[in-house]
């Protein structure tokens, strides 16, 4: 019994390690938190000012990425005044739930 | 009366320096292409990613002007990436005109966030 359990115990302990697709957030719950982030990133051509170069695309860009890039501008590693107002705001799961959602249009393919 | 028309000039002149980005180099899509074998490993071929590798993200399709700022930022430190720190400090301005209108050029998912908000 005690050999079964402990099996079991590995066994979902070594598909969680495995699986890093639970550690992902929630796509629908994403996009609602990425309505903000349209205001820049969603307007064809928008370029930032001072100085200038495009607002970057986002949809369809990966997600390990985008979750490092957000974790930079909280913690002021990257400086973007914008961009670290509104990742200090989010919370761990946030940056999750946008990350997957962002992350999910590149099976969309450009659009 | 003399001082006031120099002071136009100069006036002048600056405006129009300014007003003119065409003077600003271009990319060369071929060259670029050429100086991308080294950032393949991470990016992908295309700079379209690696199997697995999402850490790192795709440039292609990519706005040319943002990669470029992105290059300089690496290279000045204003954007701390030691891996990333150390290619961009190889490469002078041409060099990251060229590679940032290769990546810009290629096919990707990339896109503006614009249809997916009612």
């Amino acid at each position: 019994m005690t050999l079964i359990l402990r099996t079991l115990a590995g066994l979902s302990l070594a598909a969680a390690l495995a699986s890093p697709a639970f550690a992902k957030g929630d796509i629908e719950a994403g996009k609602q938190k990425a309505y903000t982030c349209a205001g820049c990133h969603g307007i064809t051509g928008y370029k930032n000012a001072y100085p200038t170069y495009h607002v970057p695309r986002i949809a369809g860009q990966n997600y390990e990425y985008l979750k490092a890039a957000l974790h930079e501008y909280a913690k002021g590693e990257r400086s973007h005044p914008t961009m670290q107002a509104q990742a200090e705001s989010f919370s761990e799961q946030d940056i999750d739930d946008i990350a997957s959602f962002l992350s999910s249009l590149s099976e969309e393919g450009a659009k | 009366m003399i001082n006031r028309n120099a002071l136009r000039i100069a006036l002048y002149t600056a405006l129009f320096a300014m007003a003119v980005p065409a003077f600003a180099a271009k990319g060369d899509v071929a060259a670029g292409e050429q100086k991308s074998k080294v950032c393949q490993a991470c990016h992908g071929k295309d700079g379209n990613g690696v199997p697995n590798m999402d850490m790192y993200p795709r440039l292609a399709g990519q706005y040319a002007d943002y990669l470029v700022k992105a290059l300089k930022d690496y290279k000045s430190g204003a954007r701390k990436n030691p891996i990333m720190a150390g290619f961009a400090g190889t490469l002078e301005e041409q060099d990251m005109l060229d590679l940032a209108a290769y990546f810009s050029a290629q096919k990707s998912p990339l896109h503006d966030l614009s249809q997916h908000h009612d």
